[in-house]
């Protein structure tokens, strides 16, 4: 291999006889510059940024990962909204990510009240809290109006309804339903009247 | 965003835009939807827990309405209705519940008299140790049944159902 004495030598080593041909900068003899086509980028560019702007979704801020949880799919399209999260995964219950119980201690108490005592501590405390922030109306205009509609037995809007009462159940898929009895019977012991059960969409 | 015209030769009418800004912005847009774009969509049913449970000082009484309920076991689903006393069994079909014929007999009741102009629906799933039903059995069966318009579902105890088939 020959060895060339160092220097610029793009067109040299490398002839773009193709760019230099269609770019139009090649004239007056022995110039380099060539204008790369931007176009496509900026397409490519502007189809991905308004594709990444339709799919752009808040919902899944609301809602934990964890190991052993897959979510039920469901053909529901109603938009989630903020809540205390009870979350139910293969092995352990938790609230606001905090462990309250494991599945088989809870599957396994037979209690005639039907109620994870653990559970039904911290929903209670929390749904206490929640009807103070409601009751002093600390609460954003639009879903300090959709308290007003349910008291008038008016249904909400979609992702608008009043945080009272309301809580949202994230349990896996293969959860067996007799432990779902239970946490939803808590659920409305300690006041928590409306539950939303997290899906994923088809 | 710069312009320069007319640069190539005297008298020439060719605009070339500066259109760096605006790959840069682009870029940055790209990799900031990138990284906060949330792949898996997810949404919710909504339920109301139904007062009667198991806890007896919680039952509510008996009102004069027609209500519907759906009771899913592990293998079978029964749809019935209360005061009326009639109940349809819906048999599993192989590994799955037949949600085609769930499908097709809450849509015969929504077209019915008496819920024609009812949303309301309760369901309960009776789950032993021997015979579990799962969570996402009774997602699928509220699912069908917002499909159909009954969009008032209430979750409740197997025992606390108004039209009980097999108690």
């Amino acid at each position: 291999m020959p060895v060339h004495k160092a220097g610029s030598r793009l067109y040299h080593s490398v002839p773009f006889k193709h760019l230099v041909k269609h770019s139009g900068s090649s004239h007056g003899g022995r110039s380099s510059n060539i204008s790369l086509n931007l176009v496509p980028f900026v397409d490519m560019m502007t189809m991905l940024v308004c594709f990444l702007l339709m799919v752009f979704s808040a919902s899944g801020q609301l809602l934990q990962a964890q190991k052993g949880l897959d979510l039920p799919i469901a053909e529901s399209r109603e938009t989630l909204q903020q809540a205390p999260v009870i979350i139910v995964t293969k092995s352990e219950i938790t609230y606001q990510g905090q462990l309250v119980a494991t599945v088989e201690s809870a599957l396994r108490d037979d209690s005639p009240t039907f109620k994870i005592d653990a559970l039904f501590e911290r929903l209670d405390a929390a749904a206490k809290k929640i009807k103070e922030d409601v009751g002093m109306g600390k609460l954003p205009k639009d879903l300090a109006k959709a308290c007003d509609d349910a008291k008038n037995n008016q249904r909400p809007q979609p992702g608008k309804i009043c945080p009272d009462g309301l809580a949202i159940l994230q349990a896996d898929e293969s959860t067996d339903a007799r432990l779902i009895n239970k946490i939803v019977n808590t659920a409305k012991a300690a006041g928590f009247d409306n539950l939303l059960f997290a899906v994923k969409n088809k | 965003m710069g312009a320069a015209v007319g640069t190539d030769e005297k008298g020439s009418v060719n605009v070339e835009l500066n259109i760096i800004p605006f790959i840069d912005l682009m870029s940055c847009l790209t990799a900031f939807l990138l990284v906060t774009a949330v792949w898996v969509n997810i949404a919710q049913i909504n339920i109301q827990p139904k007062g009667k449970t198991r806890d007896t000082s919680n039952v509510q009484k008996d009102d004069e309405t027609v209500t519907l309920s759906v009771l899913v076991q592990a293998d079978r689903i029964w749809v019935g209705l209360s005061r009326v006393n009639e109940f349809q069994e819906i048999p599993k079909k192989g590994d799955e519940q037949d949600w085609e014929k769930f499908e097709t007999t809450l849509k015969d009741h929504k077209a019915s008299a008496f819920f024609n102009d009812r949303a309301d629906l309760e369901i309960a799933a009776e789950s032993t140790t021997q015979q579990s039903v799962k969570y996402k059995d009774l997602i699928h069966a509220m699912d069908v049944a917002v499909k159909v318009g009954f969009i008032d579902v209430g979750l409740s105890d197997p025992a606390g159902l108004a039209a009980r088939p097999s108690l």
